[in-house]
């Protein structure tokens, strides 16, 4: 009896908690929390991270893995300037009006913010960063990686921290562009498998190999960010669509520090992407 | 004076499951230290401590993560009447019993987590939760219990015999 009634009033003030929680009331305790805890969490990620090379890697391999991530950055570094460069190209032959849209852009601007925490449940693909709505962030910021691919978007900001959701989120999604053939469709997140670009017409041609950029459709995101490298194709004759597998250019499982693009105002501000 | 010791142990446990545990993914999902030691906790000292560990651990781990505050108590809440088997006494052993009940919490806590996100507006990919969340998770949970129910165990065992001691002396 006494544990039925402990469930039942438990379960009431979570309840509770939760709709406090949904309309920010506890947003100064939990500002709060992470002020007190993210120098104990950093201890501890650094802790746990070299401990974790050692079960995924044998110890000679550090090195190699050191110069992996190395080349994997510069590898998206010009990536990244070959989606700017494809764009560009673009927008010089094609498209002299949305040149005039790129050229009226004012400079982009950056804060640099450092990876607090990960999300430690499995069902959201989220990070912490230790920047917040008093240093000028906001909910639906576009957050790049240091190569400057796509990390994801603000989600929900503090005063000193904010959330950011990651493309490979499942509530994420971006309309995207397959550079190459100028394909659009849409990038999604799956659950701990990476990207999925859906909504590819079927009549297009799209290779493993190809470089997947943001389009800028709907305002949420600036055009011609790097999002990463179709891995696979699929889809039969009879599809309306294809569909492609997509590796984010950046490694999302290792990010230490993120830019947030602030000179670019969303459409929708309070948008999950 | 006894949950002195148990909370800051508990909260480091939330600290270990925040910072550490997403280093260490099995298919994608981390394992949930919180809940195994709670669980554990239940069945080898009874309910009755856990009813205070478990909102106290939860809501301080929402608080520093992006849950909503209060649904990781939510989803903990199965602890309780699951640690009842414990008083049926079905094996002559208590760990199989706890290894068993410690699959099934992992279990209920991601259902009724992804309840709650769903219900919160959140898009939760159902079909594909069995494979990619429910069972790795229950899997490395279930791995996780022996690291907490041996010691767990043996202090008690000790912390008993020593009380039977002193009334007998």
């Amino acid at each position: 009896m006494r544990t039925i009634v402990w469930v039942l009033v438990a379960a009431f003030l979570a309840l509770i908690t939760i709709f406090l929680s949904q309309k920010g009331a506890l947003d100064p305790l939990r500002n709060l929390a992470l002020t007190v805890v993210s120098p104990l969490e950093r201890g501890v990620r650094n802790a746990a991270e070299p401990v974790a090379n050692v079960l995924n890697l044998i110890a000679d391999r550090q090195d190699l893995e050191n110069e992996n991530r190395e080349l994997r950055q510069q590898i998206e570094a010009l990536r990244a300037e070959i989606a700017g460069l494809h764009e560009q190209q673009a927008l010089s032959e094609d498209l002299q009006e949305l040149l005039k849209v790129q050229e009226g852009r004012p400079q982009d601007t950056f804060l640099v913010a450092q990876v607090i925490a990960k999300d430690p449940s499995n069902l959201k693909e989220r990070i912490a960063i230790d920047r917040g709505s008093d240093d000028g962030v906001a909910e639906g910021m576009v957050v790049l990686s240091a190569g400057n691919s796509l990390v994801g978007v603000v989600s929900a900001t503090l005063s000193d921290f904010a959330w950011v959701t990651l493309i490979t989120d499942a509530n994420s999604s971006v309309n995207a562009m397959v550079m190459e053939s100028r394909t659009q469709g849409v990038v999604s997140g799956t659950l701990h498998s990476g990207l999925r670009m859906e909504l590819l017409p079927q009549n297009t041609e799209v290779q493993p190999g190809s470089t997947v950029a943001t389009s800028g459709l709907g305002g949420n995101f600036p055009d011609a960010l790097l999002i990463g490298e179709v891995v696979s194709v699929q889809g039969s004759d009879q599809d309306i669509f294809q569909k492609a597998e997509v590796e984010p250019a950046a490694d999302l499982s290792r990010l230490e520090s993120v830019l947030i693009l602030t000179s670019f105002q969303p459409a929708r501000l309070n948008h999950t992407p | 004076m006894r949950y002195l010791l148990l909370g800051p142990l508990a909260l480091t446990v939330v600290l270990l499951q925040v910072a550490a545990a997403p280093y260490f993914p099995l298919a994608g999902a981390t394992a949930n230290p919180l809940l195994v030691l709670l669980m554990c906790w239940a069945m080898v000292r009874g309910p009755r401590e856990t009813m205070v560990l478990i909102p106290l651990t939860a809501v301080f781990k929402d608080l520093i993560t992006n849950d909503p505050v209060g649904g990781s108590v939510l989803a903990l809440l199965p602890i309780v009447p699951l640690a009842a088997i414990r008083e049926r006494h079905l094996t002559q052993s208590e760990f199989v019993p706890t290894v068993v009940v410690v699959a099934v919490a992992s279990l209920c806590y991601h259902l009724i987590y992804m309840v709650a996100l769903t219900s919160l507006g959140e898009d939760v990919p159902w079909l594909d939760s069995p494979l990619r969340v429910l069972l790795p998770a229950a899997l490395l949970d279930t791995v996780l219990a022996p690291m907490f129910y041996l010691p767990l165990r043996w202090a008690t065992t000790l912390t008993e015999s020593r009380a039977r001691l002193r009334v007998a002396g």
